[in-house]
């Protein structure tokens, strides 16, 4: 009777444990559909200077942006458009070009704060290729 | 001795001391601590000439060089484009294994899986102190009696690295071309002694994060960040005393 009871005990610890795990799993998995948000992989920009990065899924799933809020007024749909234009500078967003059209410190933190939220550098861009190695150099 | 013979020997240890003796020992202890107590306690430091602490800035006007050559770093705006690495390397032909100047790395952890980074350039401090100048056995490392950059003359260099083991910063590296260690001279030899009035790195800086200039003199930018006010202004590693000259700010 005992064992029975012992045996009840643990199953129900374990069961419990394995509902719990299932369920947070469930949580963190929203499917991140590319066709409404964009492409998941980061976009970087090594024009004029390394490295900046852009991802889809801040501004359109976490910020609910839509594509048309920035395609094709702000930028070009085609990767690596903007980067090849002389006016894509810090510059240009000040004058609420590019980025600057909503970073202006009224609808997102205005461009000339925050630099390093965007600006990964050599260092960020390297980590993520996935060669940290590159990035970690001594002598 | 034979081990016998050990045993025949007078014991050296407490229970043999006389009591006379060992009181005399414990007055001294006590003296010695009273003495100690009794200075920190009442202070012999008259209240007129005590000073607060200064901080990490030299007071206007106290520089020993003139000019007294600085940077200062403004350590938020930098986004690790290392153009200031290249610019180094291709000016003072730094070798792909070595560094005069680069680029360190904070990451702090925010809420969620989200970091906050920050980029601090680093580079040879010419410390008012310098350790590197201090522990070098042939004198190949000196401090510029004009200006106060730490110079080097590779020539006099054997070798030994005491000076990269000694500098607080990592600030030197060896360089096998030369067989002799090398490190940032602020561009005296490249560029100022050329004519030139800044370094290859706070030239190349497309975000205005290195400033160049001479803190002894008032109208300088470098001055007027340091000395201005509501500016929280730090230097790497104060602790070692070696009184760095690059100095750190955020606005």
């Amino acid at each position: 009777m005992k064992k029975i009871l012992l045996l009840l005990v643990v199953g129900g610890c374990l069961f419990s444990g394995a509902v719990l795990f299932a369920s947070g799993e469930v949580k963190e998995q929203e499917a991140y559909d590319e066709e409404a948000y964009g492409p998941e992989a980061p976009i970087v920009w090594v024009k004029p200077l390394e490295a900046v990065v852009f991802e889809h899924k801040v501004h359109t799933m976490d910020a609910g942006l839509d594509c048309g809020s920035c395609h094709d007024d702000l930028f070009e749909m085609e990767n690596g458009v903007a980067e090849e234009k002389d006016d894509f500078t810090m510059e240009t967003l000040y004058k609420g070009g590019y980025c600057g059209a909503c970073h202006d410190g009224s609808t997102a933190f205005a461009s000339n704060t925050r630099c390093t939220a965007c600006h990964i550098g050599v260092r960020g861009h390297a980590r993520l290729r996935g060669d940290s190695g590159s990035a970690e150099k001594s002598h | 001795m034979r081990i016998d013979d050990f045993e025949q020997l007078r014991s050296e240890d407490l229970s043999t001391l006389p009591s006379a003796e060992r009181r005399k020992f414990l007055k001294l202890g006590l003296a010695v601590t009273g003495i100690y107590l009794g200075g920190s306690v009442l202070s012999l430091t008259s209240v007129q000439n005590a000073y607060g602490s200064g901080g990490v800035v030299p007071e206007v006007g106290k520089y020993p060089y003139n000019p007294h050559y600085t940077m200062v770093i403004r350590e938020k705006l930098c986004i690790d484009c290392e153009r200031c690495k290249d610019a180094c390397v291709k000016t003072n032909h730094v070798p792909a294994y070595g560094f005069r100047t680069t680029i360190l790395e904070k990451r702090r952890s925010l809420s969620g899986d989200k970091f906050e980074t920050t980029f601090m350039p680093v580079l040879c401090n010419h410390c008012n102190r310098p350790p590197c100048v201090r522990v070098c056995p042939t004198t190949a490392t000196w401090k510029d009696e004009k200006t106060g950059i730490v110079v080097m003359n590779p020539a006099r260099c054997i070798g030994c690295k005491t000076c990269m083991t000694a500098c607080p910063y990592n600030a030197r590296y060896f360089k096998e071309e030369e067989r002799a260690v090398d490190k940032c001279d602020f561009c005296l030899l490249s560029r100022l002694s050329k004519g030139e009035t800044t370094t290859a790195c706070a030239d190349a800086c497309p975000a205005d994060v290195r400033v160049f200039g001479d803190i002894a003199d008032p109208a300088s930018r470098v001055f007027k960040l340091v000395h201005s006010p509501e500016t929280m202004v730090w230097v790497l590693r104060p602790e070692t005393g070696a009184i760095p000259n690059i100095f750190y700010i955020n606005s």
